[in-house]
């Protein structure tokens, strides 16, 4: 009992502390319940098309999306993207020095907003496109996980039951995965789809691993099949112009997701059979090709469906007899022989920056016209 | 170590979800003119030269890039890949934006990556070539001053 007091003396320093820092804790949260309350307001989008009535005080993409209308965001409203933009026709104050970076000079005079940087304080008229009234959020299942190479993984979402997602080749949609190891909060990054539109119950995405990225890591070590995925999608205007033209396309990498859809979607409407389509897929080494036997399947096929594959640096094991180099010489050698340049021409890329700047380099040389040149940036 | 409020305010900006979701200070809590201290301390016990390193980075991302986001061999000694995303990066010090360019840099072995890489970013280069900041334990574009050196074969450059 002569220890009680030193004992007791010992609880109470931090029992003290714990208790001010829950009333400190709790009069934050009320403070800013208070401070933050900006009532019941309305979101009118699109001239009074959709008319949200939401409560005040949260970022804008955070707000549209609680109410089923869903911006694209890369970065999940970071603020490190520059995706999440919307036309304000309200006055919700100066552009932040976080939007200015991303937006051109026409922009901001226009009033475009980075909608994770505002908050909606008051009733707001925004403008967006119309495609994103269909763009829906599943709470999907993980029903196949494969290796297609050593650095990206094909995944295969099953969509909830009675549930469909219409949506056009060429499209994207965000995946979300949960905090894991350091990461706090749940993170989204955008991917094109790779399966077909007919597959209205399923969702497909090749993800490559980047060093360091929060999404990538999680899919390539800790995904499992028949766990849980949040999936919103479509979003992007990527996509086949109903045209006829002769179509030139040029990945590598991941960036074979939107042409594997785009090219089963031709195989089931029969088009592969009638428009000339030219693929060109670069990797490093064999090992980094995949679909190789799927895509040579299809060249053999459809006698207007040609594959290209090539190598940059093809290694001794991988006995390649194929095309050698840069994906953006190899296409320019096609172009300058190989492919009847009297017929009108099209471009469809998916790639890096860097790869879409290089291969649109090589398409301007050979007189394709820019504004018929069609890419899907990534990521 | 008294920081100046140009360091202070880096500091802040280097948190967990204010410029990137993970922060540039991984477990670290000292004040970043200690972590600088150390390290240029460090690269100078392994007689490496931080603009020598930063050169070298600056000439692999660039020759990395020309890979299109594919891997490339430069001087038969690294395999590079350059990976980049949608958007920009502030730097901390509040001096700039950076492109979301990584590059991870590898040691070949037999035509292939090896186990001894560098990772950094656009901004990551920025930081270390402008303040000497390598990032803190345990941020996962810590750049660690031995394997600075060893990735990029340079050892005993410092005269």
């Amino acid at each position: 009992m002569e220890n009680a007091p030193a004992i007791v003396q010992a609880l109470v320093a931090p029992l003290s502390i714990g208790l001010i820092s829950a009333v400190l804790g709790a009069l934050i949260t009320i403070t800013d319940r208070i401070v933050n309350n900006y009532g019941d307001l309305v979101i009118d989008i699109n001239s009074g098309k959709r008319k949200l009535e939401i409560k005040g005080g949260a970022p804008m993409l955070q707000t549209l999306a609680e109410s089923g209308i869903f911006v694209p965001s890369a970065c999940g409203g970071r603020g490190s993207c520059g995706a999440c933009k919307v036309k304000v026709k309200s006055d919700v104050g100066p552009h932040l020095p976080t939007e200015i970076p991303y937006l051109e000079k026409e922009e901001i005079e226009q009033n475009v907003r980075l909608s994770c940087q505002i908050k909606v304080k008051d009733n707001v008229e925004i403008e967006i496109p119309e495609a994103l009234f269909n763009v829906q959020e599943f709470d999907g299942v993980i029903e196949r996980v494969r290796d297609v190479t050593h650095d990206i993984k094909e995944v295969y979402v099953k969509l909830p039951e009675g549930k469909e997602i219409s949506f056009s080749c060429g499209q994207y949609g965000q995946i979300e995965v949960p905090p894991y190891g350091k990461v706090r909060a749940p993170t989204q990054r955008a991917y094109s789809m790779s399966s077909p539109p007919s597959d209205r119950n399923h969702l497909e995405f090749l993800v490559r691993l980047v060093p360091g990225g929060i999404v990538t890591t999680y899919v390539h070590e800790h995904l499992q099949e028949g766990q849980r995925m949040k999936v919103i999608a479509p979003f992007g205007e990527f996509g086949v112009k109903d045209t006829g033209a002769t179509m030139i396309c040029v990945a590598g990498g991941s960036g074979m997701a939107p042409f594997k859809g785009i090219f089963q979607h031709m195989i089931e409407t029969g088009e592969i059979e009638t428009r000339e389509v030219w693929y060109f897929f670069g990797a490093r080494t064999k090992a980094d090709m995949f679909y190789l036997d799927w895509l040579n399947e299809l060249d053999g096929e459809y006698e207007k469906f040609h594959f290209v594959p090539a190598l940059s640096e093809p290694q001794e094991e991988d006995e390649w007899t194929g095309p050698t180099g840069l994906i953006t010489e190899v296409l320019a050698s096609y172009l300058t022989d190989q492919i009847d340049r009297s017929s009108p021409l099209e471009g469809y890329l998916c790639g890096s920056p860097g790869m879409l700047d290089a291969c649109m380099a090589v398409m301007r040389k050979f007189d394709m016209s820019e504004d018929r040149i069609y890419f899907d940036k990534f990521a | 170590m008294k920081m100046s409020p140009e360091y202070a305010k880096a500091q802040a900006n280097m948190q967990p979800g204010v410029i990137t979701s993970d922060g540039f200070l991984g477990d670290d809590r000292r004040p970043i003119v200690e972590i600088i201290a150390e390290d240029e301390s460090k690269m100078e016990q392994l007689h490496v030269d931080f603009d020598e390193a930063a050169e070298r980075m600056h000439r692999l991302l660039d020759e990395g890039r020309k890979g299109l986001g594919e891997p490339v061999t430069v001087d038969g000694r690294w395999i590079v890949q350059v990976y980049e995303a949608r958007g920009f990066l502030a730097s901390p010090f509040e001096d700039g934006i950076f492109r979301k360019v990584n590059a991870q840099v590898s040691v070949a072995e037999n035509g292939r990556p090896g186990d001894l890489q560098l990772l950094y970013s656009e901004l990551s280069l920025h930081l270390m070539e402008k303040y000497h900041f390598l990032q803190g334990r345990g941020s996962p574009f810590r750049l660690e001053p031995h394997r600075i050196r060893d990735v990029l074969f340079l050892q005993n450059t410092l005269k």
